[in-house]
This record gives structure tokens, C-alpha cells and sequence, in this order.
């Protein structure tokens, strides 16, 4: 066996001290609140025997939040992934104005997440919303649709506009996937009479793969942790209907006080984040070892 | 000519200076920003004040409403906290309970205390002592568009609740997007909207013996009429979509007939649609005659922790005085909560004022109970499943009181 040159370990070394720093010590602060009894002022009052764990899962609203959390995350990230793909498709082809295009698309990056929110929350106002007095416009309503009066409308717009906000990401990740594909394959496919459907699925995927699975990882990150567009709209309600973790968090620690359970669900968050991202990336690495072995 | 090393040093001494003078008598305050005037305002404070005491530097921290007890919890949890901040008083027993908050007896003379007006003053005192000075108050009252009213054939704002029920179906009638009553049923304050009809019914927030008043027949009452009031379309539809600056948009649009607020709304209509016929009324009695409406102050304290209590004080002496207090109020739309200030012609000239004002006698503030913040949160829940008629009345008032008996600890 060869022996290990230490030089990597060292270079990584000042890097890794940095991440402990800002990760792993507020983990082990979350840790401490966690598990002690502490006040509205964060301050700890001894250990409790996991109480605020306890207390966490006899709650209806934070099984609720749990379920809905998923949704939301796998909602939102598959409806980004399969509009990303087609866009970055038309983007990366050869067309007039292409340069003016892809700026359009990317505009909604530019713009903070919350103003976004904002302004969706009065575009969908039940009396005076943009959409409504559209739709009216249109002749396809008689009456408003109160948008954000119940979760049956409220979620599923929220999902809608966390898919528009995370288009503009997800179509760059696939534009760099694409100009990474030689242009001389799709030339020789279709000298063997290939259709495009066919050089779809049987050039441009399986190459896509790498970056379809990075796109995957980091915006369930970025979803699943996502606050504003929830807060702003809705605040998780009515009556805690539209709640997702981070929402029922910020409700526990920062509105009732509850400093304790609310470092517990982020804890519960972390963990559920960190299976996630382990187990895709082993399953995602053993395919790829497969493809390479074939 | 000094060289530039020589500049640098010089410029090091005067910052050493500088900073040595800062930890000498700095207060560090923490206010809210209530509305674009605050800031500016407390800016020209703190401009008077050092430059009558010499020896203190002031710095303002100026947070949104929406963020203070975020901010308050992480600072005071870090140890960061400034000297005096500004809080809701309906927060100050966990404050004083947990030991954050200073008693300030040993500084009041019995001149200062003799500035306020008791009714806002008494919301700070706890066990006997007192813990904040009130910086901040208003009450609710009725605003009612008069043009809606005439359209409608109403003359009178209603005095009942059962006429307040008849006027607003009359004024939905008219159609056209116009809706008689405006229901609060989203974020702060969706408890307080419907307390309102509560407290008219003869219910209380929590009941004689310590628990929860929700379960009560005048709950029931009260929550069974304004979900009548939604299903007969005599409110805007979709209530639970509508906050309070929701609703007093419709109203300043003119699309609906009557709604509870604070005085600042006036302060608003005269700003943003100053052609708006509008009046002031009390809030409409129940079945007995009862009647009631929310008083709200917002505190100002002083840390425990504070190392420069004394300077503090002054400050808050300042702070306190009448010009100053006068000049604030105007600003933001509050009620006078000193005597000198409410005798200022700003005030007593004010019809608005006046309406809000004759109500104090039955403002009812937010009950001194621990956990306060949790049991509004449950309240508003259980509201917002009535309102959207996914509970039936009684049962889901009846469990919302459970839960908050067990914050109550009964």
C-alpha cells in the first residue's frame, strides 16, 4: 500500500477549521438550547430529559409542518427542474435576441426574494390584486378568487412562485451543462438519421446527468430552508395551514417564546437535510460508477 | 506641513479619545420605528439632548415594529442588549419575570409620576413597582364611511351590535364591491378584532378564576356573529386574507362600511384620500349594554444590565417632557398619555381624539399573564378556522380554551 502524502490534508486543514467555526459551533450551541430548559431570553435553565423534543412530536402542527415541508420541497424543486430544461434547451439554441432572453430569464435572481413575495401579495389581493382584475379582463372569472384566504389557494401559489424564483438558478446550471456537450455528436446523430426527440434522451440527458443532480441537491437546500415567500404571503396561515419548518420555527422561537423547541426543530431540520443530501449523493455517485464501469 | 505619519497618529489619538469618551457615558436605546417620522424624530432628540448634556452620547437603534422582540430576544440572549428600549407593554411581565427588566422607583419623583394620565401608567406597574414608562398608547374605536351610510339610507352610526349587523348587510347590498363590515382574520391583532364583540357580550379575556375566557356563552355569541356577518356577505369575502392594513385600505378605497381601528388611521385618511367622509363612533354595545375596547401602551424600560442607569434616566427625563411628549404624539397618531400634553390644542381640537379619548373609562388592556403572545397565537388559529368554516363554533372555541388553560397553567 502506498502511504499517504499529508500535503492535501494540510491544505484542507485551515478551510476545514473555518467551516467548524461557523458550522459546527452554533450546531453545538442548538445542541445546548436544545436540550435544556430555557427562557424567552434564550437563557439555558438545566437539562430537561429532551422535553423539547418530546413536546415537538406529541404537536399536530409540527407533523403538519413536516408532511407539508416535503410537499412543498419536492413540489417546488421537480416543477423548477422541468421547466428549467426546456428553457435552458431554447436558450442555449441559436436565435435572434438570445442575449436579451437569457437576461429576462435571470431578471427575477436580481430581485430579492422578499420583495418578490410582496409583490405577488398584492398582486393577489381579492379586491384590488392584479391577477383578479387580469382574469376578470379576460372574461375567465365572474367573481374574485380570494387567493390567500384559505391554504387550498394560498399553497399552491406559493409552490407556483417558488418554482418562478428558482427557475432563473436552475436554467444557469443547465445552460453550463449544455455548452459542455460537444456539438459534434448531435452531428453525428443525425447523420444516422436520429430525431431530435432521440437526441434528446440519448445525448443531451444522460450527459446532463452531472448537473441535473447538482441542481437537484442544492435546491432542495435552498427550498426546503426557504422563508420568505411562506412568511410574506400567508405567515403559515390561516390557522397554520400553509406552515412549513422554518415558518413553525420562527413561530416557536421568535412569537410564543418557545426558544427551546424551536432549536429542536431546527436540529430536526438539520438532520432531515444532511440524510437527504448523503443518501442522493451516494446514489447518485454509484450510478454514475455504473454508467462509467458500462 | 505634517507628514501623513503624522496625520495618522494624530488621527489615532482623537479616536482614542473619541472611543474613551463613548464607554464613559453612552446609552444605547432601542425604539421602534412606527412610522417614517420616528426615526427623524428621535434623531432631533438626541441632537437636543447632548447638546444640553455634554457628558452623555445617545445612540438610537431604530427597528421595525415587526422585528423588536425578535431583536430584543437575540441581544438580550447574546448579552448585547442597549440601555432603554422600547417594548410592548403586553410583553413586560416576561421581561420583569425573568429579571431584564429595571424597577425605575428609586429615579421617579413624585413629579414625574404626577405627568401621566394613571390610566397608562397603571399597564407598567407591577407588583407595586414600576418597570416602564408608557411612550406610546391608543384605543379602538368605530370609523364609519358617511357617504356609504347615505347611499345605504343610514343616518346613524350603529349603537348595537344588532344594528351594526342590519347597517352593514344594507350597506353590502349596494354592491358594486363595497362591504358593509370589515373582519380583520390575519396576523397581530386578529384576536383583538374579534375580542371587540367579545367584551360587548360580557365575556372576558381570562375569566375571575384564572382560566380561559374563550369557552364562554359571550365567546360563543360574539364569534357565532361574525361568522353570521361572513356567511350573509355582510363583510369583505375572504376575511382570513385581509390583516389590519388590509382592511383600512379598503377603507381609505372606500369599499367598506365600518371598521375597528386606532386614531392613526385618521392621521392616514387625511394624508392618502382626504376626501373621504368618515366619522367616529364608539364601538357598538351587546344584548346587556356592555361595551369595551383595547387599550394599548407600549413601554419604555430600562435593563437590568444597563451600566449607565443614571444617565439613562435623564435621558428618559427628557424624554418626558411635555414639548417632546407633544411632539411625538402628533407625529405618530397616539393618544396624550400625560396631563399637560393632552391639555395641548393639538389635542383638545381634535374630534377623532375626543371619541377615542371618552372610550379610556372601558379600555380593557392586555391581561398581565405570562405567555400572553401563545394564547393571541391560539386565539387567532382557532378564529381563523371558524372564519373559514372549518370549525364548528363551540368545539373549536371549547379547544382553543383547553390549550390556552394549559399556557394559563389551570
Amino acid at each position: 500500500m502506498r502511504r499517504r502524502n499529508p500535503l492535501p490534508y494540510l491544505l484542507i486543514l485551515p478551510s476545514f477549521l473555518l467551516a467548524a467555526a461557523v458550522i459546527i459551533w452554533p450546531v453545538y450551541d442548538l445542541v445546548q438550547i436544545a436540550s435544556n430548559d430555557v427562557n424567552r431570553f434564550g437563557q439555558l435553565r438545566g437539562f430537561n430529559d429532551f422535553a423539547n423534543f418530546t413536546a415537538l412530536f406529541a404537536d399536530p402542527n409540527f407533523l403538519a409542518a413536516v408532511g407539508r415541508t416535503a410537499l412543498w420541497t419536492v413540489a417546488v424543486v421537480a416543477g423548477a427542474i422541468l421547466v428549467s430544461v426546456p428553457v435552458a434547451l431554447i436558450l442555449n439554441s441559436d436565435f435572434y435576441g438570445r442575449d436579451i432572453a437569457r437576461v429576462i430569464v435571470m431578471l427575477p435572481w436580481a430581485v430579492s426574494l422578499t420583495m418578490t413575495a410582496i409583490v405577488w401579495r398584492w398582486a393577489l389581493n381579492g379586491e384590488s390584486g392584479m391577477l383578479n382584475s387580469g382574469l376578470r379582463a379576460l372574461g375567465l372569472i365572474d367573481t374574485n378568487i380570494q387567493w390567500l384566504a384559505s391554504a387550498s389557494t394560498a399553497f399552491p401559489m406559493e409552490i407556483a412562485i417558488g418554482i418562478l424564483v428558482t427557475i432563473p438558478f436552475t436554467t444557469t446550471i443547465f445552460l453550463g451543462g449544455l455548452s459542455s456537450i460537444p456539438g459534434d455528436l448531435y452531428e453525428a446523430a443525425s447523420l444516422e438519421g436520429a430525431s431530435g426527440w432521440q437526441q434528446f434522451r440519448e445525448i443531451t440527458l444522460p450527459l446532463l446527468r452531472p448537473f441535473l443532480n447538482i441542481a437537484i441537491v442544492l435546491n432542495t437546500i435552498y427550498v426546503f430552508n426557504s422563508f420568505p415567500i411562506i412568511w410574506v404571503m400567508t405567515q403559515g396561515g390561516p390557522a397554520n395551514s400553509t406552515d412549513i419548518l422554518v415558518t413553525h420555527l420562527y413561530k416557536l422561537g421568535f412569537r410564543i417564546g418557545q426558544l427551546g423547541q424551536a432549536s429542536a426543530v431546527s436540529l430536526v431540520m438539520f438532520a432531515l437535510l444532511l440524510f437527504f443530501t448523503i443518501v442522493y449523493v451516494r446514489l447518485a455517485m454509484r450510478e454514475e460508477r455504473a454508467h462509467q464501469g458500462a | 506641513m505634517k507628514t501623513i505619519w503624522q496625520k495618522i497618529a494624530l488621527a489615532g489619538v482623537s479616536l482614542a479619545a473619541l472611543t474613551a469618551a463613548a464607554s464613559a457615558g453612552t446609552v444605547r436605546v432601542t425604539v421602534a420605528e412606527y412610522s417614517s417620522k420616528t426615526g427623524p424624530y428621535f434623531a432631533e432628540a438626541e441632537k437636543a439632548f447632548e447638546a444640553a448634556n455634554p457628558g452623555i452620547d445617545i445612540q438610537f437603534e431604530v427597528v421595525p415594529w415587526d422585528n423588536l422582540l425578535q431583536k430584543l430576544t437575540t441581544d438580550i440572549a447574546g448579552g448585547s442588549n442597549a440601555d432603554l428600549s422600547i417594548i410592548g407593554t403586553r410583553w413586560l411581565v416576561d421581561f420583569v419575570q425573568q429579571g431584564v427588566a429595571a424597577p425605575l422607583d428609586e429615579y421617579i419623583t413624585p413629579e414625574f409620576k404626577g405627568r401621566f394620565i394613571d390610566t397608562f401608567l397603571t399597564p407598567s406597574i407591577m407588583d407595586g413597582k414600576t418597570y416602564g414608562l408608557p411612550i406610546a398608547a391608543s384605543a379602538r374605536a368605530m370609523y364609519y364611511n358617511k357617504s356609504l351610510f347615505e347611499k345605504a339610507g343610514v343616518s346613524e352610526p350603529p349603537k348595537t351590535w344588532a344594528e351594526l349587523t342590519d347597517t352593514a348587510k344594507k350597506i353590502s347590498a349596494l354592491g358594486d364591491g363595497v362591504y358593509g363590515f370589515g373582519l380583520q382574520g390575519k396576523e397581530i391583532e386578529t384576536d383583538v378584532y374579534f375580542y371587540y364583540a367579545m367584551w360587548s357580550y360580557g365575556g372576558e379575556i381570562v375569566e375571575a378564576d384564572g382560566t380561559s375566557g374563550l369557552d364562554s356563552q359571550a365567546a360563543i355569541d360574539a364569534a357565532k356573529l361574525y361568522k353570521a356577518l361572513i356567511d350573509e356577505g355582510a363583510t369583505e369575502p375572504g376575511v382570513t386574507s385581509y390583516n389590519r392594513e388590509d382592511v383600512q385600505n379598503l377603507f381609505k378605497q372606500g369599499k367598506i362600511g365600518m371598521m375597528m381601528t386606532a386614531p392613526f388611521l385618521s392621521g392616514q385618511i387625511k394624508a392618502e384620500a382626504p376626501d373621504l367622509q368618515y366619522g367616529v363612533a364608539p364601538i357598538p354595545a351587546g344584548p346587556n349594554g356592555d361595551q369595551g375596547t383595547y387599550g394599548v401602551t407600549d413601554s419604555i424600560i430600562l435593563f437590568e444590565n444597563s451600566q449607565n442607569k443614571a444617565e439613562a434616566w435623564k435621558f428618559l427625563d427628557f424624554l418626558f417632557s411635555t414639548e417632546w411628549r407633544v411632539k411625538f404624539t402628533v407625529n405618530e397618531g397616539f393618544l396624550p398619555v400625560q396631563k399637560e400634553e393632552a391639555a395641548d390644542p393639538h389635542f383638545v381640537n381634535d374630534a377623532d381624539l375626543k371619541v377615542f379619548a371618552s372610550l379610556l373609562p372601558n379600555a380593557r388592556f392586555a391581561p398581565v399573564i405570562a405567555g400572553w403572545e401563545e394564547i393571541a397565537e391560539k386565539t387567532s388559529n382557532a378564529l381563523q378556522s371558524i372564519y373559514l368554516g372549518q370549525g364548528e363554533v363551540e368545539a373549536t372555541l371549547k379547544a382553543a380554551a383547553a390549550e390556552a388553560n394549559t399556557v394559563l397553567g389551570k
